[in-house]
């Protein structure tokens, strides 16, 4: 857990204090691996720029205040609230969405569990604690209840998925244990 | 009904499963499929398939209504009132008008035909709206909106607003104008002041019924606003061109949109399109068009252009509807022998500016009595309009009920159990108390208040009824492709019950394939008409007649190819992928070459929701009630802490009973639901509204609070498998009953830790306390 | 939200120069009318501030963004055996610092129990002391009240279940919103800051908030154009304990109803020699219960004084027409911290 909470990628060396803004400013985004340029505003979240500029609309904004999580991405590897960061501020850092989780037509382990334990049911929060799930495997791959309930604490479902959500994730913690991963 | 069908009779299994079957006889139209073994004996069908649209919602592939981007959209904002209460003399949208970016400008608010100026009568109510390029723009346009208002005095709970001094909300002449909260509504009740009612309901005589009772229990409940919080918030993107009006929605109901958009609009059906592919969540406040659809539809047409309506978190938080308050005044009288006599009600509820207040029949109908009254009032209150909401009416009216009849029970000395044993006659609820009981160890129940710490257990339950809808406008095509492809079709939604994996498992039963090898194409008008998924209606209304479309489809090939092989096609089967005949040897073909017997590259069958077999229990327009009930019982083990005043719920035990299961996993998601939003309800929620200013204080997911994944009870659900005979699949619903019993099992369960009962909403650490206090019992040291 | 500019700080000095008002001034106002409407101000995680600007509560004209700057980011064991954290250090760090973690544990408990693993891996401790207060009033673009340069307050006739029960009555009654602010006073932190001119301050943390009756408007004493460097925490008593408990509505993310931290350095003889004992989300600023911490210097802990303590801690309240539950609550809620904190084990133990 600790050496995964330092901060990483962010710019160490000292940018001149250049003003963008008030209106679009080309940026780089690194999102799922691939380097996209994009247009927007100081002003755009990153939520908004990856659901509207780059059509990554799996990322899910329901509150826009950071009370739900269902925006969760990875931001270096650390699962944030994208509506509460900006796009222009995460140009030097690594973004991975739930659209980059997962190679197409393979899924992640996280997600597989998810199906088979029906820990989905409308589906808008999914996404984001599919993220959150995935991010406690990647450092923990053995987590117990109340790991799993401190990484998914941040997310509401108004569906009432928790309890298929844990034990999902409790399957594949103790599956991994059996198969020595 | 009129139905001239040929009709046979058929035996079919009846009873729950567990206990032994019985069958019973009904007489049935030949147009139907034959009797549905019980799911020992089927492959799919009581299976837990996974969910059809899982991998789309687990990878963000699914798509809804908020993630739709069409060329050239435009982006609507609405502009609402900053008063609870006024006229509004003037209103200059000029500006908006002419705001870079603005395509079109609507007002919203009516102007009363009488020349009167129009109100605005809560915070938050929409005056008028803007359609421009970016939803800045927008945003930004509406801001520049001139309103002059007059103020007038405003009310926004139900004690000022029957004060008689109180200033009215709606003048007697604006009555036919009220909207409707949705469910339960009773129309044309008499209105005054801001008091409109009573809806009565009576029976037998209850003052009789008071005087020959030997005990009388009698209290007043209070229940608060809840709202929603569905995840994905109302939205809407409309598209007007010349061919017709397109619209998606996240919607409950893409039929009923669809009606509602022609009547408005004046199109004809045909011409108006509704699709919903993935639906956020709705809980009963996406079932209308609503005054959101008829803007984004409005601006669409002015524009000319596609127009995106989507509400921010504080909008749908404090106008796109909640359930409705109540203060309900219950009394209820029993024998020794626990034997009913009477029970009243009366019961005022606030829907807001709204119409439809009710706290439900739950009173009048879970137990046997035979003097029944009740009289339920709308209060009219400046505060947003109510709609339906997972249960409506029966979840406010259980925790009144059922913490009464625990009273009534200690009143008599008998254990809650036990009471109702006398005065409950469904043999499916004592089934589900005995279920639960023995799991939740209910034997080893304490006498309220027994344990000697700060920290005291209690152990509660409730039970919950509701009425069994079905959706007679309910239609389902099956289509069969010569390439052996299957697929099911409706323009019924899934909004997360998970009703496009029943179709699976039913037209895969009935065709011998895998259910996942059944396309689902749902969620879009442009098919066959399906059931709202509201009313815990969805499965009953749309698997029968899926299972029907099917038979037909099954039919259909075995006479494509009997006629092949120049055989009788009833010494034909489908059975694992390949299509069999009955002689010896057996000569059979797997499905693959099956298909390509027909005569056409596609066949189709659409069948439509017949009546149920033993008929109904009555019938309005498109609905119907069918002849059983559903319900549950719920058992809940708590502990209070008397020092700081916080409930803990530990256990939760659920049984429940909705027909035949079809997806038990999916039917356990939907009743982790129910409770979880339950215990919300008991423990959480509140809108708050600012008593000075009438604005919600609370719109957002911070001060509005509902459950976490944090510090979860154990929960355990048990479903039985009830077979009634009743329709082609026999399948009910659930979805509501799983909600109402949950709070009320919690105050039960609350008064055996502490002897106080709570009598209102939420049971928060405060409102504890206060009990604790205004008992004497605590905090130990009497502190305030 | 609306549009603004944006400027990537160099150093917190540049950054320093830059910033033209605080948050708090930038959203006083008359009538609604912002007083500073050309104002830049200071982003670090940008996660309360951000939530302000979607409100239309501040409507600066530049974000200076520091969240970037490497300097101010790690946390750093001192010579004297004390800790800084750097103003950037996000709380999801300082929970997973060791050395933190194992000489602070209250102060790791009141981060760990503080908002979602999501906000945690983005707010920064700086930004955290000045987040600005939950009253709802002051959160509703709709209410102009006192602490936003209007004329009242209307959480004392509105809904106050939620505000202070002590210092309350000198024109708002907001409670602080940093819960590790809370463990921070416990533990007597300081705070450094810079200034547009370079120049240091080290201020002692009970100096650094401040109380309505002193000033309704602001939160604290820091200027514009002062900037958190960064907190530092002196060099633990080798004899000390610490515990801290909340108690909130919802099992977890959710701000607290009250929240104690209590600190005690207790000799060989189980005797209490040192008590800090702070109360959260009941004052103003974070509170110390000085008549607890007199009650249990130079005594030995147990159930009973603790209850005494407890209460003598909550005479001096004031509740609001919607509060008074919080007095109960409270009370218990420091007797129990008390006892968490004196039965559990030194950090130093093998030390002495
Ligand atoms: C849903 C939710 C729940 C939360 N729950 C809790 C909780 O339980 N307990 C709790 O304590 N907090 C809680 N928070 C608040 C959160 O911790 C703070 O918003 C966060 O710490 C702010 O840090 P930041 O770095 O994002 O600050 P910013 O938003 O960047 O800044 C906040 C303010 O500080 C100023 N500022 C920032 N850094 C400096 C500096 N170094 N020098 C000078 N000025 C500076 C900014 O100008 C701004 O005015 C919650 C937040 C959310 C959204
Ligand atoms: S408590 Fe303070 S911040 Fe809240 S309304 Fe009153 S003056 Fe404003
Ligand atoms: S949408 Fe970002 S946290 Fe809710
Ligand atoms: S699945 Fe619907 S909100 Fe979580």
């Amino acid at each position: 857990m600790s050496d995964k909470t330092h901060k990483t990628g962010k710019d160490q060396t000292k940018p001149a204090a250049e003003i963008l803004g008030p209106g679009a400013v080309s940026m780089v985004l690194n999102v799922n691996g691939v380097s996209q340029s994009i247009d927007v505003e100081p002003r755009t979240t990153l939520a908004e720029a990856l659901r509207t500029s780059l059509n990554l609309t799996g990322t899910k904004v329901a509150c826009n205040h950071g009370a739900c999580s269902a925006c969760t991405v990875w931001l270096d590897d650390l699962p944030v609230a994208a509506c509460s960061v900006l796009a222009i501020e995460v140009t030097s850092q690594k973004i991975t969405t739930i659209e980059g989780l997962s190679e197409t037509d393979h899924l992640h382990p996280v997600q597989k569990a998810f199906i088979e334990h029906d820990a989905v049911q409308c589906g808008f929060c999914t996404p984001g604690i599919v993220m959150s799930c995935a991010a406690l495997l990647a450092h923990n791959p053995h987590p117990d209840a109340a790991e799993i309930e401190v990484a998914i604490s941040g997310h509401l479902c108004r569906c009432g998925t928790y309890p298929h959500v844990i034990q999902a994730m409790l399957s594949l913690a103790n599956k991994q244990e059996g198969n020595h991963e | 009904m009129n139905d001239n069908t040929p009709k046979h009779h058929e035996r079919l299994s009846a009873g729950m499963a567990h206990l032994g079957l019985d069958q019973v006889t009904r007489e049935i139209s030949d147009s139907e499929p034959p009797a549905l073994a019980p799911n020992a004996d089927l492959n799919f069908i009581g299976r837990n398939t996974p969910r059809w649209d899982a991998v789309g919602k687990v990878t963000g592939a699914a798509c809804y209504t908020v993630d739709v981007q069409l060329p050239g959209m435009l982006f609507a904002a609405v502009m609402r009132s900053p008063l609870p209460h006024a006229r509004i003399r003037s209103l200059d949208l000029a500006p908006a008008r002419n705001f870079l970016g603005v395509r079109a400008v609507v007002t919203v608010i009516e102007a009363l035909s009488d020349g009167h100026a129009p109100a605005v009568r809560y915070v938050g109510q929409p005056i008028a709206a803007v359609a421009a390029e970016t939803l800045a723009a927008a945003e930004a346009a509406i801001k520049l909106i001139k309103v002059e208002f007059d103020p007038l005095p405003f009310a926004i709970d139900i004690e000022s607003a029957m004060r008689s001094d109180a200033s009215t909300i709606y003048r007697q002449d604006e009555a036919a104008h009220i909207p409707v909260a949705g469910f339960p509504f009773v129309a044309d009740l008499p209105l005054e002041g801001n008091v409109r009612g009573p809806s009565k309901r009576e029976q037998g005589n209850v003052n009789d019924g008071f005087s020959s009772a030997d005990f009388i229990v009698e209290e007043t409940f209070f229940t608060q606003v809840q709202t929603h919080c569905c995840m994905e918030p109302h939205a809407i993107v409309a598209d007007w061109r010349e061919e017709g009006l397109d619209v998606w929605m996240s919607t409950q109901f893409t039929a009923g949109v669809r009606a509602q958009l022609a009547a408005t609009f004046q199109l004809p059906l045909s011409r108006v399109r509704v699709r919903a592919q993935a639906i956020g969540g709705g809980f009963g406040s996406k079932s209308q068009l609503g005054q959101y659809g008829k803007i984004a539809v409005t601006l669409s047409r002015l524009s000319r252009a596609p127009v995106r309506l989507v509400y921010r978190r504080d909008e749908e938080q404090m106008d796109s509807g909640n359930r409705p308050s109540s203060q309900q005044h219950l009394r209820i009288g029993a024998r020794r022998d626990g034997k009913l006599t009477a029970i009243s009600l009366h019961a005022w509820g606030s829907a807001g500016i709204a119409q439809g207040a009710g706290v439900g029949d739950i009173a009048m109908a879970l137990y046997a009595c035979p003097n029944l009254k009740s009289l339920q009032f709308d209060v009219f209150t400046n505060t947003s309009p109510s709609t339906a909401m997972r249960g409506p009416g029966n979840t406010q009216g259980a925790f009144a009920l059922e913490q009464s009849i625990d009273a009534l029970a200690e009143k008599l000395s008998f254990d809650p159990l036990v009471l109702r044993e006398v005065i409950d006659l469904s043999p499916v609820r004592r089934e589900e108390r005995r279920l639960g009981a023995l799991k939740i160890g209910w034997a080893h129940r304490k006498t309220p208040g027994f344990d000697s710490g700060s920290i005291k257990h209690g152990l509660g339950m409730a039970q919950s009824l509701w009425m069994s809808n079905v959706q007679i406008n309910s239609a389902c095509e099956v289509r069969l492709w010569r390439d052996g492809k299957v697929e099911v079709l409706s323009s019924v939604q899934d909004i997360g019950t998970g009703i496009g994996t029943l179709l699976q498992q039913v037209v895969a039963e009935e065709l011998g394939l895998q259910p996942d090898a059944i396309g689902v194409r749902i969620g879009d008008t442009e098919f066959p008409s399906g059931p709202p998924s509201y009313g815990s209606r969805t499965s009953a209304s749309i698997t029968p007649p899926a299972r029907s479309a099917a038979w037909q489809i099954k039919n259909a090939l075995l006479q494509s190819v009997a006629s092949h092989w120049n055989l009788d096609p009833q010494q034909l089967k489908i059975q694992d992928g390949w299509v069999q005949s009955a002689d010896t040897p057996p000569r059979r073909i797997p499905w693959k070459e099956a298909v390509r017997t027909l005569r056409t590259d596609r066949i189709s069958a659409v069948a439509s929701r017949s009546d149920d077999y033993a008929g109904f229990h009555s019938r309005n327009g498109d609905s119907a009630i069918a002849l059983n009930d559903l319900g549950g019982v719920q058992f809940v083990a708590v502990t209070v802490d008397t020092q700081t005043g916080v409930i803990h719920i530990e256990r939760v035990v659920a049984v429940h009973d909705c027909g035949r299961p079809i997806n038990p996993l999916q039917i356990e998601s939907q009743i982790h639901g129910g409770i979880l939003m339950g215990i919300s309800y008991a423990l959480l929620e509140e809108r708050i509204i600012d008593p000075h200013t009438g604005c919600m204080m609370n719109p957002n997911f911070i001060d509005y609070k509902f459950a976490g994944p944090s510090g979860l009870p154990k929960i355990d659900v048990m479903v039985l498998e009830n077979y009634q005979g009743l329709s082609a699949t026999d399948a009910y619903g659930v979805g509501e009953p799983a909600n109402i019993a949950t709070a009320a099992a919690i105050a039960n369960a609350v008064y055996n830790a502490i002897g106080i009962r709570i009598n209102t909403l939420p049971m928060t650490p405060a409102r504890v306390l206060q009990a604790l206090r205004d008992a004497n019992k605590g905090p130990v040291d009497g502190i305030f | 939200m609306e549009s603004f500019e944006w400027q990537q700080a160099t150093s917190f000095e540049n950054a320093a120069t830059s910033a033209t008002h605080t948050t708090t001034e930038a959203m006083l106002g008359t009538q609604g009318k912002p007083v500073a409407s050309q104002a830049m101000l200071i982003k670090a995680g940008g996660v309360d501030l951000l939530d302000l600007m979607k409100e239309g509560l501040v409507s600066p004209r530049r974000l200076i963004d520091i969240n970037h700057l490497s300097e101010f980011q790690s946390i750093s064991e001192d010579a004297d055996g004390g800790f800084t954290i750097g103003a950037l250090a996000t709380l999801a760090q300082i929970a997973a610092h060791s050395g933190v973690g194992k000489y602070f544990p209250a102060l790791v408990q009141t981060v760990t129990a503080a908002a979602s693993p999501q906000i945690r891996n983005r707010a920064t401790l700086g930004g955290n002391l000045l987040q600005r207060p939950r009253c709802w009033y002051l959160r509703s673009p709709a209410h102009h009240c006192l602490r936003k340069g209007g004329e009242h307050c209307f959480a004392y006739a509105g809904d106050n279940r939620y505000h202070a029960v002590f210092a309350n009555h000198d024109g708002c009654a907001i409670v602080h919103p940093s819960t590790p602010a809370t463990a921070l006073l416990a533990f007597q932190a300081q705070i450094k800051c810079v200034s547009a001119q370079g120049a240091q301050r080290v201020i002692p943390i009970d100096d650094f908030f401040m109380l309505p009756s002193r000033d309704p408007r602001h939160e604290n004493i820091l200027q514009a154009g002062e900037l958190i460097t960064a907190v530092k925490l002196p060099a633990p008593h080798p004899a000390h304990r610490s515990a801290y408990l909340q108690l909130s509505e919802k099992a977890a993310f959710d701000w607290p109803l009250a929240a104690v931290a209590a600190v005690f350095v207790i000799d060989h003889n189980d005797i209490c020699q040192q008590a800090r004992i702070v109360l959260g989300s009941v004052s103003p600023t974070p509170r110390r219960a000085q008549e607890a911490e007199n009650i249990l210097t130079g005594a030995k802990i147990d159930p009973d004084n603790a209850r005494t303590a407890a209460e003598a801690a909550i005479t001096t309240a004031t509740p609001l027409s919607g509060n008074a539950y919080k007095l109960p609550l409270l009370s218990a809620l420091i007797s129990r911290t008390i006892l968490k904190a004196a039965s559990c084990e030194s950090p130093h133990e093998r030390l002495l």
